[in-house]
């Protein structure tokens, strides 16, 4: 008699869960360090090698444009009220027009090979009311 | 002699599996540089589990450096050099529990962890950036399931391999 043989093995371990449990509470950890969402303005900060390009208030934006930059992989990113995306690039991966549109603290988009970062951050006004 | 024909067909072995990935976008489903499959670590750690530590740092070295100057870059280099460094330490050291605590489950999933904090660590120090880091909570989930996928082929592998133990080295 044949006996069947399943068609794929699998054997977890208790170790197995403790690794996968540490792995989601390590990213859950630094999630929470990272995005924060209660904040009042947000400030788009457009780099270059370190080098900042642009600081662009995104809630004070009305009318959408773009930006250059240049290098040996230029492109375009686009502003618009609240948002900010990689428009078009000539890099060859892609990854950041792929990205699209970022719009919340802490979020990024990067193009690893222009050596350009968008960042997100949140400004926090912790003032309740201003008595003048 | 036998060792160097056999690390060196593991070599590319690893790199057709690493040129093979790019071929599967990934970036389309989850747009964060640095992300992939991770198929060559299959390669690794069969090293690490048939062979000895010095071949499975050859082979990932070579893989690393043969990889990026075919279909790399510079930059895409180190990337990967310091991801490899930092999963080959955590496989290792995670194996010492092999079949008494972890499956090759647990070791794929601390190794492609490991590699992902190597990437945004070597890419935050590239670009003088701690920007990247932002990247790191996705990076670490989606090394979980790329993590069990591989494990899954190399378990699979594994058996097939103790199954027909025709070959020595």
């Amino acid at each position: 008699m044949i006996k069947e043989e399943p068609l794929l093995r699998l054997k977890l371990m208790y170790g197995d869960y403790i690794v996968f449990l540490v792995i989601v509470l390590v990213a859950a950890l630094l999630a929470a360090a990272i995005y924060q969402n209660n904040a009042d303005e947000k400030i788009a900060i457009i780099s270059q090698n370190n080098i900042v390009l642009e600081r662009i208030e995104l809630n004070k934006v009305s009318e959408p444009y773009s930006i250059n930059y240049y290098g040996e992989y230029p492109g375009t990113i686009q502003v618009d009220n609240g948002k900010i995306r990689f428009l078009s690039a000539e890099c060859p991966d892609q990854v950041c027009v792929n990205t699209g549109w970022i719009d919340k603290p802490g979020q990024i988009a990067v193009c690893l090979p222009a050596g350009v970062i968008i960042k997100i951050e949140g400004v926090q006004t912790d003032v309740d009311i201003i008595v003048k | 002699m036998k060792k160097l024909t056999l690390n060196s067909i593991l070599i590319s072995l690893a790199l057709v599996l690493s040129f093979v990935e790019r071929f599967i976008p990934l970036n389309l489903l989850v747009p964060i540089p640095g992300l992939k499959l991770g198929l060559a670590n299959i390669v690794t750690m069969f090293a690490l589990f048939y062979l000895d530590i010095p071949s499975a740092i050859t082979i990932t070295i070579l893989r690393c450096v043969l990889a990026s100057l075919i279909f790399g870059g510079m930059s895409s280099l180190i990337y990967s050099l310091s991801g490899a460094f930092f999963a080959l330490v955590v496989m290792i050291m995670l194996k010492l529990g092999y079949e008494k605590a972890f499956s090759l489950v647990g070791i794929s999933m601390g190794g492609a962890a490991a590699h992902n904090s190597g990437q945004i660590v070597a890419a935050s120090l590239m670009m003088k950036n701690m920007a990247v880091f932002a990247y790191l909570p996705v990076l670490l989930i989606t090394g979980l399931v790329t993590g069990i996928f591989t494990a899954i082929i190399a378990m699979n592998l594994f058996f097939v391999f103790e199954k027909n133990k025709r070959v020595k080295y």
